[in-house]
């Protein structure tokens, strides 16, 4: 493995001109370009903010804020995931040609997706300031938690990109799979309404909450949220502060994720110029 | 390895696996792991080659008789089945030029991206830039979005990138048989050029004039074997009686 790492970063340039390619390619043919990479969070957080704030109102003041602080590093989840089913079956023809670092193509794709995100959360920026809600200043822990995000999702790519290669179900799978996934997560909801639900006996709700901070993207999102924006004042819930056992399953889990990714892809990518 | 050798081969065995029913779907992965429909093919069976730095070998053999595979192999396109592959030195495959160029993408843009592919640094790219995009002839063409190039031109691009990025092993597959006569004659000045400079470049060929014109070795490849390896007008003249008889 340090002897792929050391080639892959014999070839960094390939992996920043493939990010660079990606964004560019994406909205060449439009006229209104790069605008349009801009364009699509605003129209997110426009929806979410009609639906969360004049449709299904919770009583949590800014309640559209919470959802937009979650649901944009969720799409960097989802839509890293989505992609990287094609980061190397759409390069087959290449592989079969030339030789690089095969792990270039899965990691573009993600730092692509980040890129997307670093861009959305600007724009939240901008809202939260419209909606008068002060940034908190935990955003500088942010590029740690971005850091471990990028871990998970990258370390998911790896093997997503990998299998896709040999079964095409996977792209299908992964796609129910994610909106599947997306009610596990706390995005439309806070995960602290998990400890104040009345239809949960309340003997099992403390170990619902421990299991349900198994998964790592729940601990992220969760994260983000007190990172970002101030402790919410809601009817009967309370913010319940990050365990810091929490932090630590998601970080473990998101790093061997990462490292078990590479390994499994590195086994495979010389066989997908194969692939009978 | 002995010190002049640039690649060498020893016993390299190569296995294709030819599924007979779609393997690439779970449904078909589940029916091949119930009844194994696999037919093995081995493209090749057991070469054994070695080429000195500054040789130009022209490989030589009917349609499957591994020529491909070879230069597949010696690209890292593949891992052999089994035995060594060595090579020294920095290799660029003139295997089908052009592989990796995006439609949307400007030649320039092209150019920048096919470059850190083949495995070049950026800044490196970008110095021979002008080089590249004038020994291509597509000076007027340089932020015309790839789609609006001809196949011609998409070709010429692909052949200078490649042999700019400072190889010292070239390897070329067929590309001198396609191109028109002046697009032909270019490459084939630039192969001098590679050859004076003392480079090494192993070629496939079915074209005898390019072969006798270039080559200063010949392998006879048969059916996943060396057939016969040595003089160009001696394998050549073997090679060709056999395909004539």
């Amino acid at each position: 493995m340090i002897e792929d790492l050391k080639e892959l970063w014999r070839y960094r340039d390939l992996v920043r001109s493939l990010v660079l390619r990606d964004l560019a390619v994406r909205y060449k043919n439009s006229v209104l370009g790069f605008f349009w990479s801009l364009a699509n969070p605003l129209v997110q957080v426009a929806t979410i903010t009609i639906v969360f704030k004049y449709v299904l109102n919770i009583g949590i003041p800014n309640y559209s804020a919470y959802v937009l602080c979650a649901f944009l590093p969720w799409m960097f989840f989802q839509m890293t995931l989505s992609d990287a089913g094609e980061s190397v079956l759409r390069h087959l023809d290449l592989l079969k040609k030339v030789y690089f670092p095969r792990e270039a193509l899965p990691i573009s794709v993600a730092l692509a997706n980040l890129v997307h995100l670093l861009l959305a959360l600007a724009v939240f920026f901008v809202y939260l300031l419209a909606l008068g809600v002060a940034v908190e200043p935990g955003w500088m822990v942010l590029p740690l938690a971005l850091g471990l995000q990028l871990a998970l999702n990258l370390g998911l790519a790896f093997f997503v990109s990998a299998l896709s290669v040999f079964y095409e179900d996977i792209r299908y799978i992964v796609g129910v799979g994610t909106s599947l996934f997306f009610y596990f997560c706390p995005v439309i909801y806070l995960s602290e309404q998990i400890l104040v639900s009345g239809k949960i006996p309340a003997g099992l709700r403390e170990r619902i909450w421990e299991v349900y901070h198994w998964n790592p993207m729940a601990t992220f999102l969760e994260w983000y949220r007190q990172l970002l924006l101030p402790r919410f004042v809601g009817k009967g819930i309370d913010d319940v502060p990050l365990a810091a056992h929490h932090l630590l399953i998601a970080a473990a889990v998101s790093l061997g994720t990462l490292v078990a990714g590479y390994a499994f892809f590195n086994n495979r990518k010389w066989l997908f110029a194969e692939r009978p | 390895m002995d010190a002049e050798a640039a690649v060498r081969l020893v016993d390299v065995r190569k296995r294709f696996r030819l599924a007979h029913h779609p393997v690439n779907t779970l449904k078909g992965a589940l029916a091949g792991f119930l009844r194994r429909r696999y037919e093995d093919l081995w493209a090749l069976k057991g070469v054994t080659l070695s080429v000195c730095r500054g040789e130009t070998v022209a490989v030589v053999g009917r349609n499957g008789s591994g020529k491909s595979t070879l230069l597949g192999l010696l690209g890292r396109v593949y891992l052999p089945t089994s035995g060594v592959v060595e090579v020294r030195g920095r290799v660029a495959a003139l295997l089908e030029l052009g592989a990796g160029f995006h439609p949307d993408l400007t030649g320039e843009q092209n150019v920048l991206l096919n470059g850190v592919i083949l495995g070049m640094r950026e800044r490196d790219v970008r110095q021979s830039l002008d080089s590249i995009i004038e020994f291509a002839e597509l000076e007027r063409f340089r932020d015309a979005p790839l789609r609006s190039y001809s196949a011609g031109m998409v070709m010429r691009l692909g052949f200078s990138v490649a042999v700019h990025t400072r190889p010292d092993i070239l390897l070329v597959d067929e590309v001198l048989a396609v191109g028109d006569e002046a697009f032909q004659q270019k490459c084939l000045r630039k192969i001098r050029e590679f050859q004076n400079e003392g480079k090494t470049i192993i070629f496939v060929s079915h074209d005898p004039d390019s072969v006798r014109g270039v080559a200063t070795r010949c392998v006879w490849l048969d059916d996943g074997l060396v057939k016969e390896d040595g003089g160009v007008d001696d394998v050549l003249g073997h090679y060709l009686q056999a395909m004539r008889g």
